[in-house]
């Protein structure tokens, strides 16, 4: 027994998780969590009720006769479910291809030097200097994007360019590059090193044995966090209605100032099924490309 | 468009990776079309030692020559046509995960092939290159799998596609990283047996580092013994002893545990 090496007391993952334990009581502390004041009023609590009781029973039709000419509820629904998914998806079109290319700029595998190549000395002072200055400066680029949210790039972009599409699908799509690209590299680095290294050392270059040493790999994951991304785009596409959009946002805010929670929820509804659908879809898209 | 025949030659050579010297002082030459095997324990350098013959490891000291001339003397495109000449064969394989067999085969002669050619090798490979890789995998014993993703194959399938990966590179050379210490005794023999004879039926110069003894000298007339970085025996195999082997593998007891 007098051989036994002494045991940690706390190990360092046990002692992360212990603070952010208590960081999280601190927290809810700080902001009287605790206290009975979280609870609402009488007034909100009638709110709340009226709001909740009509989730059962969406309205089908206007809850106050609407002018004459107004499209049926349920049409007005779709539409803006319909324009909610083109914002989403034209978004998308920019930031898929935006974030591939910055995500290889930004993984470590593209900048990696031939490990056995007896580079020129010009070659080599690049792959010291220039090469961890490109890489550096295209990860700071992506977490500058990122980490302003699309609602504060629209908010941005309302003021420079008006109530235009391009402002909305400009404000998805640019925070969603970035966070495409961080991702996408770190799938990229995850990948296996071999297969790549073993294509350069029967003479591949960098591009065929990034193209088809790497990529092949991290493709299916790639594609299926595309998808998972294009779902947050909707969410998003359907918040920006909130400043005006003619998204299912804009709907439910017109809506909810009206008192008329019955069609708050035909809209929430409608949002719940876009979601699901786009759901549906890239999961039967994965299966068969599985197959 | 094959190579000739690849002659390598190593001139006191040292290779340092991090604080350890993997490769020490190593003087070796291999004459074009000769079949050597590597011998030794774990760790004693044979897999450096390969490195090195394929420009994948970078010589610390001394010079590595690849058909008379010096690596480091290569232009960038002479070291890439040099590298496609040299098939190698890893011991984890490094197929291509995500493609298909076909697909992986046909990677192995990027080397040679413009990026746009290779694009359409991988998207739409031509008639007779699907061809010359069915020809190829029937030569290794499974035409069946051209089609068939890599992992879907078992272990013993996917050596074969490594190997014809190699062979569609069409080398001048083969070196093979302990093929066999993934597969069973009967398929480890078929497997030397197999690079062996596709190595004289090309005249390809054929290097292999072995653990199994037994298949080392069944199928080389020449066997290398290294430990810890350093030649122990360079024999025909005929002229080996008992002694040699020993020397090898008597290992001192700090030893034991690494090994």
């Amino acid at each position: 027994m007098r051989d036994l090496p002494p045991r940690p007391l706390l190990g360092k993952r046990t002692a992360v998780l212990v603070a952010i334990a208590v960081a999280a009581l601190l927290a809810a502390w700080f902001l009287g969590l605790f206290e009975s004041g979280t609870l609402p009023g009488s007034g909100g609590l009638s709110v709340a009720a009226n709001f909740f009781s009509r989730a059962l029973t969406p309205a089908l039709t206007y809850e106050t006769a609407p002018p004459p000419g107004t499209r049926p509820l349920l049409l007005k629904a779709l539409i803006a479910a319909v324009d909610t998914a083109v914002f989403a998806a034209s978004a998308m079109s920019i930031a898929i291809p935006a974030g591939l290319l910055l995500g290889i700029l930004a993984s470590s595998v593209w900048w990696v030097p031939d490990p056995g190549g007896h580079a020129s000395p010009l070659a080599r002072l690049l792959a010291r200097s220039l090469f961890p200055f490109l890489w550096s400066t295209t990860r700071l680029f992506i977490g500058f994007v990122r980490s302003i949210h699309e609602l504060l790039w629209a908010v941005l972009f309302l003021a420079a360019f008006g109530l235009g599409s391009f402002a909305a699908v400009l404000a998805i799509a640019i925070p969603y590059s970035g966070i495409l690209a961080k991702v996408f590299s770190e799938m990229i680095d995850e990948a296996p090193r071999g297969p790549g290294r073993a294509l350069q050392a029967s003479g591949a270059g960098t591009a065929q044995a990034f193209l088809f040493g790497y990529l092949p790999r991290a493709l299916p994951d790639m594609s299926a966090y595309a998808f998972y991304r294009f779902e947050c785009a909707l969410r998003s596409s359907a918040i920006l209605g909130f400043f005006g959009f003619p998204t299912l946002g804009y709907f439910i805010a017109a809506s909810f100032e009206n008192l008329h929670y019955g069609e708050v929820w035909t809209y929430l509804y409608t949002l719940f099924l876009l979601i699901a659908a786009a759901d549906w879809w890239s999961g039967a898209l994965r299966r068969d490309f599985a197959a | 468009m094959g190579c000739p025949g690849t002659s390598f030659s190593l001139d006191h050579v040292s290779v340092d990776l991090g604080s350890t010297r993997a490769i020490d002082s190593v003087t070796l030459e291999i004459q074009r079309g000769e079949a050597v095997a590597f011998v030794g324990p774990s760790g004693a350098g044979k897999s450096t030692l390969l490195g090195l013959l394929n420009a994948s490891v970078r010589a610390t000291e001394g010079t590595v020559r690849l058909d008379g001339r010096p690596i480091p003397d290569l232009s960038r495109s002479e070291l890439k046509a040099a590298r496609a000449c040299i098939g190698f064969i890893h011991q984890d394989l490094h197929l291509v995960p995500g493609l298909r067999v076909v697909q992986n085969v046909i990677a192995g002669r990027f080397g040679r092939m413009s990026f746009a050619s290779s694009l359409r090798g991988m998207l739409l490979p031509r008639r007779e290159m699907v061809a010359e890789v069915f020809a190829i995998l029937q030569r290794v014993g499974i035409p069946q799998k051209i089609f068939e993703p890599v992992e879907r194959l078992s272990g013993g399938q996917k050596q074969r596609v490594a190997i014809a990966r190699a062979l569609f590179q069409d080398p001048g050379a083969l070196l093979a990283d302990e093929p066999v210490s993934s597969v069973d005794p009967a398929r480890a023999r078929d497997t030397v047996a197999l690079l062996r004879e596709l190595s004289r039926e090309k005249g390809l110069t054929l290097c292999m580092s072995l653990h199994n003894l037994d298949l080392a000298r069944e199928f080389f007339p020449r066997l290398v013994g290294l430990r810890k970085g350093r030649i122990a025996f360079d024999s025909p195999t005929d002229a080996l002893t008992p002694e040699m082997f020993q020397s090898l593998y008597s290992l001192a007891p700090e030893e034991m545990l690494d090994a």
